[in-house]
């Protein structure tokens, strides 16, 4: 009868856990707080020192729910990764995948060496636990924090975020196991098995992702059915690449990349069914590892774990960033973001359970150390995300207005979306500014009534307009919809003042303004001048600084830019020669 | 220097009339060469339009020139009765003038100036105000208004 009414307790206990976390995500929202803290805090206050008294101890457990919740977290993220979104930035990201985490991990075991005094295979261990940056952090707080930023710098810190987990975990289970029985490894061994980890799981991802998309087109499932034959599959490719000692978490996130790209029947209903598992997944994992954790054992911890955390935020990842960055044409200010963005989230405490797992002395240092540096990388690099990307200007500005837009994906095409609009009575679309050529207007809806765009005559404030275009450019169709005293200043701030035609010679446009030009540049068009700076990665919103202005990629055709714009950087009584300072403060504050 | 110093009331019209944008300019220029040689001017501002239309779009232009011939920089607003086109970007014509013609040492200095304009008249509610002022008078006290709001 007891052990009856325990599953009750159990359920009702658990559930009220996540939707306590939800209920307080609402309330965090409102002041900016990084939300998975919020979970991790319930799980906390939940747990032995807080209020909810919950003893729990079962690593095990918390391993087994980690290594599941990441997987599913995983494949979500492959699957909404465009192949697009690769384009310009798979090599560096790679890179940084790789490379990055091992430089992270080893400069943080220099720290870790001199401030907690560990041995110097335990100190790369710690290292390789909280170097990684983290998908569910990264994800979210990129997406949800209602930050859009310029997409190669929005696709470089997703997917590094994703593609260096599996890294990570790949160098944790390595030391782990080296520290468990040292003998008679050799480092040949340790190349064979990162070989094998990589191989096995790369292949083992495409193929898997291959398989499961041909099953999900000749399969007949319907919607929910689908979904879970989605996630099933997914969590046999990750078992069965670990069981063949492929790296499982590599596997998963490449299935889902597959699986993405290829056009699998009904995607975006799957992809919203799949969102609300990926989130319970988020949540149950902080929560447990919230759970775990136990805060009155922090103590004696706390302070050389904040001199790693800011060691690891100031030094070990600028460090790694700047050396995978600096061979690919990325800015100054775009480097420093990415550098900035090492969210570090629930995988670092995750892998932290590992050595405890194994038994291995200092486990639970590790896990305090890994626990408060993803504490103190969740509450300040979270919360200053948006202040750094408004600081490194790598925001796009005005986005966040522009909540009028309705998105819906096509299943069956990826190439295009659905974009619904309501016209604002005013708006240039309504003043004769031109639909870009990539965009269609597929219906009106006016008066409640659906109407053809061949019937319904030119579109009129009060409308709804329907639009085909490609995903990654849909923004730019804001501010023809947008109501009039928004739009002109979103423009302005977007594109600058002027607007010249790419033919126009960079010297004719630099003499007029007098503005200073390298020699070599003098013969180039601005199109020419845009091409060498940025080469086949140029987009939209692109710009090259010439002194008190910056030029602007303001519209694109195949050969490069075709349109710029020319934006006086003006804030306070002198041309902005320093942005920083500048961009801190509201431009109603600075002295004109 | 600010904007209006080198805006005298003379310079404030509303009672020109241009059949196109060649037009606009020649008169534009005889405003700011006032007793001087407007070919001065006229191929200042010529010499960047040719580079690109100085339309910001909405119904605004601020024509602008650098020239080694002159001394003083020098400004002139107008408001049409009739919009001309001006090839901005948005294609719509323009009603609202503002031209700028400043001698060749000043390079800073003229992007400061065109910036404090580019910035006045992405104000709605300005731009409304000098399409509803009564006369140049009117006009001109708008704009005195937005330049010191702004500042």
């Amino acid at each position: 009868m007891n052990a009856i009414h325990d599953i009750y307790w159990l359920l009702a206990a658990a559930s009220a856990l996540v939707l306590v976390g939800i209920g307080s995500s609402l309330v965090a929202r409102r002041f900016g707080a990084p939300l998975l803290l919020v979970f991790l805090v319930v799980g906390m206050l939940a747990g032995v020192d807080g209020p909810g008294g919950i003893h729990f101890d079962d690593v095990g457990t918390t391993y087994r729910i980690g290594s599941l919740a990441l997987a599913v977290i995983l494949f979500d993220g492959g699957l909404r990764t465009r192949r697009e979104s690769f384009r310009g930035v798979s090599a560096p990201t790679l890179l940084l995948a790789t490379v990055g985490v091992v430089v992270t991990a080893a400069l943080t075991s220099l720290a870790a060496r001199a401030l907690l005094g560990l041995g110097p295979v335990q100190a790369l261990l710690l290292g390789s636990v909280v170097a990684s940056t983290d998908a569910a952090a990264v994800f979210f707080l990129l997406r949800a924090g209602g930050l859009q930023l310029r997409s190669r710098v929005g696709a470089t810190l997703e997917i590094e975020s994703s593609a260096n987990d599996p890294v990570a975990v790949l160098l944790t289970t390595l030391l782990a196991e080296f520290l468990a029985a040292p003998t008679g490894v050799t480092a040949g061994d340790i190349a064979l098995e990162l070989a094998l980890q990589f191989g096995v799981g790369a292949l083992g991802g495409a193929f898997g992702g291959f398989a499961i998309a041909a099953a999900m087109r000749r399969l007949p499932l319907t919607g929910g059915l689908a979904a879970l034959f989605l996630v099933a599959a997914a969590l046999f490719v990750f078992g069965v690449t670990g069981w063949l000692h492929g790296s499982a978490f590599l596997a998963v996130y490449f299935a889902g990349v597959v699986v993405g790209n290829r056009n699998v029947p009904g995607f975006a209903n799957l992809l919203s069914v799949l969102d609300a598992g990926t989130w319970l997944c988020q949540i149950v994992m902080f929560l447990v590892l919230g759970l775990l954790a136990t805060p009155h054992t922090l103590g004696p911890a706390l302070l050389p774990a904040l001199g790693l955390a800011a060691f690891l935020m100031l030094v070990g990842r600028p460090l790694a960033v700047t050396l995978c960055l600096a061979p690919f044409r990325y800015g100054k200010r775009e480097i420093g973001f990415v550098a900035w963005v090492g969210l570090r989230g629930a995988v670092g405490i995750f892998l932290a359970s590992i050595p405890m797992l194994m038994r291995l002395p200092n486990a639970q240092l590790i896990f305090n150390v890994a626990f408060i540096v993803v504490l103190a990388s969740l509450l300040v690099q979270g919360w200053t995300l948006g202040l750094a990307a408004r600081l490194l200007d790598v925001a796009l500005p005005h986005r966040d207005r522009a909540v009028r837009r309705v998105e819906l994906d096509l299943p069956g095409s990826l190439e295009r979306e659905m974009v619904g609009y309501a016209v604002a009575p005013g708006a240039a679309i309504l003043t004769g500014a031109p639909l870009p050529g990539w965009a269609q207007l597929a219906m009106i809806v006016r008066g409640g009534a659906i109407l053809m765009p061949d019937a319904s005559g030119p579109l009129a404030g009060g409308d709804y307009a329907y639009l085909l275009a490609p995903p990654g450019r849909v923004y730019r169709l804001d501010w023809l919809f947008a109501p009039p005293e928004e739009a002109r200043e979103a423009e302005r701030e977007m594109f600058g003042e002027f607007s010249f035609d790419a033919d126009v010679r960079l010297a004719d446009v630099a003499e007029f303004y007098a503005l200073p030009i390298r020699a070599k540049d003098a013969p180039l068009t601005l199109a020419e001048h845009f091409t060498r700076r940025y080469e086949h990665t140029i987009e939209i919103g692109d710009r090259v600084r010439l002194g008190p202005v910056s030029l602007i990629a303001r519209e694109l055709d195949d050969d490069g830019v075709r349109k710029v714009g020319l934006k006086l950087e003006r804030l306070g009584n002198v041309l902005v020669r320093r942005p920083w300072l500048a961009r801190l403060l509201p431009s109603r504050f600075v002295a004109r | 220097m600010p904007f209006l110093d080198l805006l005298p009331a003379e310079r404030v019209r509303t009672d020109l009339a241009a059949a196109d944008k060649g037009g606009l300019i020649e008169q534009l220029a005889r405003l700011l060469a006032g007793d001087g040689d407007p070919a001065i001017a006229r191929d200042a501002l010529a010499a960047r339009e040719r580079l690109g239309s100085t339309g910001l779009g909405h119904g605004v232009a601020i024509p602008h020139g650098r020239s080694a011939k002159i001394d003083e920089a020098c400004a002139a607003f107008v408001r049409l009765a009739a919009p001309v086109d001006f090839g901005a970007d948005d294609g719509r014509p323009v009603d609202l003038v503002a031209a700028l013609l400043v001698p060749a040492h000043f390079t800073d200095q003229h992007l400061k100036l065109l910036a404090e304009l580019a910035e006045l008249f992405s104000d709605v509610e300005v731009t409304r105000a000098l399409r509803s002022a009564p006369d140049a008078t009117a006009l001109r006290a708008v704009l005195e208004r937005g330049l010191r709001a702004d500042g």
